[in-house]
C-alpha cells in the first residue's frame, strides 16, 4: 500500500463529485489541446503547402486571400472567373508580362468535385505534371502517369469550341458541330489521399458531381466520367486530395456552357446582350493561373502589370498566407487564453470539492494521523487527489482532442483545408499533462493545508 | 520503558483553562500490562494521548521507548508513534473504505513501512486472530468483535514495543471482548510488549498484571476536567 492507493481510494469514494470535477478538466484540456493543434497544423500545413505556388492570377473582383485560399488549399467556392486571355498574353508576353518573365503559366478551372468528401475537381493542362514545381521539383507519381493535354491542344479545342459557340450565339442553321470529348481527355491524375480513401486504383473510373454531393442542385456528370491514369505520390499538401483532369472535359461537361465564357458587358450595352455577343479563345473562363516568375525582375514586372489590369491580379502566396497565418495565430491566442481560463475554473472546482469535503474527513485524517501519519503525508494523500484528478481529466482531455480530430477531419478539412493528422502526438503534450497535474496539484493545496492541521486528539473522540 | 514526571495537560475553555490530567510520577516496566482505571474526568484518554505523543504536555517528563516524547516535534512523536506505538480505540477506528487487511496495511504505512513483508506479517496476524477469510472484507461487512480483531491487528503490525487501550471493550458484550482482549494480552506476552489499557470494566483490569488509579498519580492536584 502506498500514498497514492489512499488518494485514488478517495477519489473511488467520491465517484460522482470526481467525475463532475474531472469533467471540467477534461473540456479545458480538449479544448486547450485542439486551439493548439488546429493552429499548429494550419500552421504545417499552409506553410507547407505553398511551397510549389510563386503567384497565382485570379479574377479581380475578389480577395488576395479568398484566391490563394481556393486556389491552392480548396476552401470555398471558386471566387469568380476571369478570361483565358489573361493566361495567353503570360505565356506570349504580351499586356502582362514581357515574355519570357515567367517559367510558366498554368490555367486551372474548378468548380466540380468527386465523392461524398467532396474533393475538388481541377480542370487544367498536363503541365501540372511537367513543368509545375512541388517543393522544387516536379510532381511524383506513386504510379501511373499524367493526361496529354497541352497548351497546344488547348488553343486547338478552344478554336473549336469559339467556333461552336458563336455559331449558336448566332443561331445559325449551318453551324459547327459542338467538339467531341475525346477520349483521352476522359482521363484523370488524382491525389494520393483521393485514391487511398475511396480505394481507387489505375484504371478506375470518377465521375464529377457538379456542386457538393449533398448540397441543393447537386448532379453528376457521367459524361464526364474520367479514368484514373494516375496517383500521385503524397505531398500532404492539399494535392493529394485533388482531382486533375483536362481543362477541355471541364468546358465541355453539360449545363457548364454559361460559365464556359467570361465577356465584360461593353459601356451603353445591356448585360442580356453579352450572351448573343461572339466570343473569342481569350473569353474562355478561368478561375486561376498557376504562375512562376523566373526571377525577382519578372515578379516586379508582374506585380507592376497586373496592377492596372482590369480583369484579373495576381496573389503572391508567400505574403499572403504569412499574413493570414498572423491573424490565425492571435485569434488562437485569445482562445488560448479563454482555454487557460477555463483551465483556471476547473482548479477553482477542485479546490472547492476537496476542500468540501474535508469537514466529514476530519475523523479519518485524525486516525491516520493517530497511527503514525505526518502532516506531510496527510498534505500529500490530498495533494495527490488533486493532481490525480487532473491528470487523469487531462489524459482524458487529450484523447477528447485526438478523438474529435478523427471524426472531425473531414469537416475541417472541407471547411479550412487543414488536415488534421489525428494520431500524431506531440511533445507539447507532455508538457500540458504535467502542466495541467501541477496545477491541479497547486488546487489541492489549501484543502490539503487544512486536511494536514486537523487536530487529531479531537476528532479521535467522535464515534465512528 | 514508561517514565512520567510532573506531567500536566491543560485545555482553554474560553478564557479558563482546565487541567485535564495531572501525573506526578508513572513507572511501568518493558513488558508489563498495566491497567488505568479512574472515574469519568480524571483524564486517562488525555493521558494515554501524551503517551501516544498526539498530545504534548504542558510540563514534565515523558519518556517512552527511549525518547524523551516532551523534546520531540510533532513530526517526530508522530514518526515514534508510527514505529514503536500501536493504539486501539473503543471506537475502534478503522477507515469503511478501505478493507480489513488495507487497514491493517494502514498501520503499517505510516508506520516502518507497507513492503511485502509488511503485507506478510498483516495476513498472519489476521489468520493468527481467525480472520483468514474476511481480510478482504469492508469494516461493515464485519461483526464488532471481527472489526475490534482487525483494529488489534493494526495495532501490533509494526511490532510495537507499546500497545495503547482506550476502552478497547465498550462497544461490545463482555464474553466477546474478554475473549479478544485475551488473545491481545497472549500475543502482547509472547512479544513480550507493554501493554497500557484504559478502562471502566473492572473485570477487564483484572486481566491486566497491575491496575494503577489515576486519580492517586495527581499528587495534590485536586481539580480537573478530563476528557
Amino acid at each position: 500500500m502506498k500514498i497514492v492507493s489512499i488518494s485514488l481510494r478517495n477519489l473511488r469514494i467520491r465517484l460522482v463529485a470526481t467525475v463532475l470535477t474531472m469533467a471540467s478538466i477534461v473540456v479545458a484540456t480538449a479544448l486547450y489541446a485542439a486551439i493548439l493543434v488546429m493552429a499548429e497544423q494550419t500552421d504545417a500545413r499552409y506553410r507547407g503547402s505553398i511551397g510549389g505556388y510563386q503567384a497565382v492570377v485570379g479574377p479581380k473582383d475578389c480577395s488576395q486571400l479568398e484566391l490563394v485560399l481556393n486556389t491552392i488549399f480548396n476552401v470555398g467556392e471558386a471566387p469568380g472567373l476571369f478570361p483565358l486571355q489573361v493566361c495567353m498574353d503570360l505565356r506570349a508576353g504580351a499586356g502582362v508580362s514581357r515574355r519570357g518573365q515567367v517559367r510558366y503559366a498554368i490555367p486551372q478551372a474548378r468548380g466540380d468535385s468527386v465523392s461524398q468528401f467532396n474533393f475538388p475537381v481541377i480542370a487544367t493542362l498536363d503541365e501540372m505534371f511537367s513543368k509545375y514545381e512541388w517543393q522544387k521539383q516536379p510532381l511524383v507519381f506513386e504510379t501511373g502517369g499524367p493526361f496529354r493535354f497541352g497548351w497546344d491542344d488547348l488553343m486547338k479545342f478552344a478554336d473549336e469550341l469559339v467556333a461552336w459557340e458563336n455559331g449558336r450565339r448566332a443561331q445559325e442553321a449551318n453551324r459547327p458541330a459542338r467538339p467531341k470529348l475525346l477520349p483521352e481527355w476522359r482521363q484523370c491524375v488524382v491525389g494520393a489521399r483521393v485514391a487511398r480513401t475511396l480505394g481507387l486504383a489505375i484504371g478506375a473510373v470518377v465521375t464529377p458531381v457538379h456542386g457538393k454531393m449533398g448540397e441543393f442542385g447537386f448532379h453528376e456528370h457521367p459524361e464526364a466520367s474520367c479514368e484514373i491514369v494516375g496517383i500521385l505520390a503524397p505531398t500532404n499538401s492539399p494535392l493529394d486530395t485533388t482531382i486533375f483532369l483536362p481543362l477541355s472535359t471541364h468546358l465541355l461537361i453539360d449545363g457548364h456552357e454559361e460559365g464556359v465564357f467570361v465577356l465584360e458587358v461593353p459601356p451603353g450595352r445591356n448585360p442580356d446582350d453579352v450572351k448573343k455577343l461572339p466570343v473569342k479563345p481569350g473569353n474562355i473562363a478561368l478561375t486561376a493561373v498557376i504562375v512562376d516568375p523566373k526571377d525577382h525582375l519578372g515578379a516586379r514586372v508582374l506585380r507592376r502589370d497586373f496592377g492596372t489590369r482590369p480583369d484579373a491580379q495576381v496573389a503572391w502566396p508567400q505574403d499572403v498566407v504569412p499574413k493570414f497565418l498572423r491573424q490565425i495565430g492571435n485569434a488562437a491566442d485569445a482562445l488560448a487564453v479563454i482555454a487557460w481560463l477555463v483551465l483556471l475554473v476547473a482548479a477553482v472546482a477542485i479546490t472547492v470539492a476537496i476542500y468540501n469535503t474535508m469537514n466529514e474527513r476530519r475523523r479519518e485524517i485524525a486516525i491516520m494521523r493517530s497511527l503514525g501519519a505526518r502532516r506531510g503525508q496527510i498534505l500529500a494523500i490530498i495533494v495527490g487527489e488533486a493532481a490525480l484528478l487532473s491528470f487523469f481529466g487531462a489524459l482524458l482531455g487529450l484523447v477528447v482532442c485526438h478523438a474529435a480530430a478523427y471524426f472531425l477531419r473531414a469537416l475541417v478539412e472541407d471547411q479550412t483545408g487543414v488536415w488534421l493528422d489525428w494520431l500524431q502526438f506531440r511533445t507539447w503534450e507532455l508538457w500540458l499533462l504535467g502542466g495541467v497535474t501541477a496545477l491541479g496539484g497547486t488546487a489541492g493545496l489549501l484543502p490539503a493545508i487544512k486536511g494536514s492541521m486537523t487536530q487529531v486528539a479531537d476528532n479521535l473522540a467522535q464515534d465512528y | 520503558m514508561i517514565h512520567l514526571r510532573s506531567v500536566q495537560k491543560s485545555y482553554r475553555r474560553g478564557a479558563e483553562s482546565v487541567l485535564a490530567c495531572a501525573v506526578d510520577r508513572l513507572d511501568i516496566a518493558a513488558g508489563e500490562q498495566v491497567a488505568l482505571v479512574g472515574r469519568s474526568g480524571t483524564g486517562k484518554t488525555t493521558l494515554l494521548h501524551i503517551l501516544a505523543g498526539i498530545l504534548r504536555p504542558d510540563s514534565g517528563e515523558v519518556e517512552i521507548v527511549g525518547r524523551r516524547l516532551d523534546t520531540l516535534s510533532e513530526a517526530q512523536r508522530d514518526r515514534h508513534r508510527g514505529r514503536h506505538i500501536g493504539m486501539v480505540y473503543q471506537t475502534f477506528n478503522l477507515l469503511q473504505p478501505f478493507t480489513a487487511l488495507e487497514n491493517v496495511l494502514l498501520g503499517a504505512l505510516f508506520g516502518r513501512g507497507a513492503d511485502s513483508q509488511a503485507r506478510v506479517r498483516a495476513e498472519a496476524l489476521l489468520e493468527q486472530v481467525g480472520l483468514g477469510d474476511r481480510m478482504h472484507h469492508r469494516p461493515r461487512e464485519l461483526s464488532v468483535g471481527q472489526v475490534q480483531r482487525v483494529a488489534i491487528c493494526r495495532a501490533l503490525v509494526n511490532d510495537p514495543e507499546v500497545v495503547l487501550m482506550d476502552e478497547p471493550l465498550g462497544n461490545q458484550d463482555k464474553a466477546t471482548g474478554g475473549q479478544v482482549l485475551d488473545l491481545l494480552l497472549q500475543i502482547a506476552s509472547h512479544g513480550k510488549k507493554t501493554v497500557v489499557m484504559v478502562t471502566h470494566d473492572p473485570e477487564s483490569a483484572k486481566r491486566m498484571q497491575r491496575t494503577v488509579d489515576l486519580a492517586t498519580l495527581r499528587g495534590e492536584i485536586a481539580v480537573g476536567g478530563g476528557r
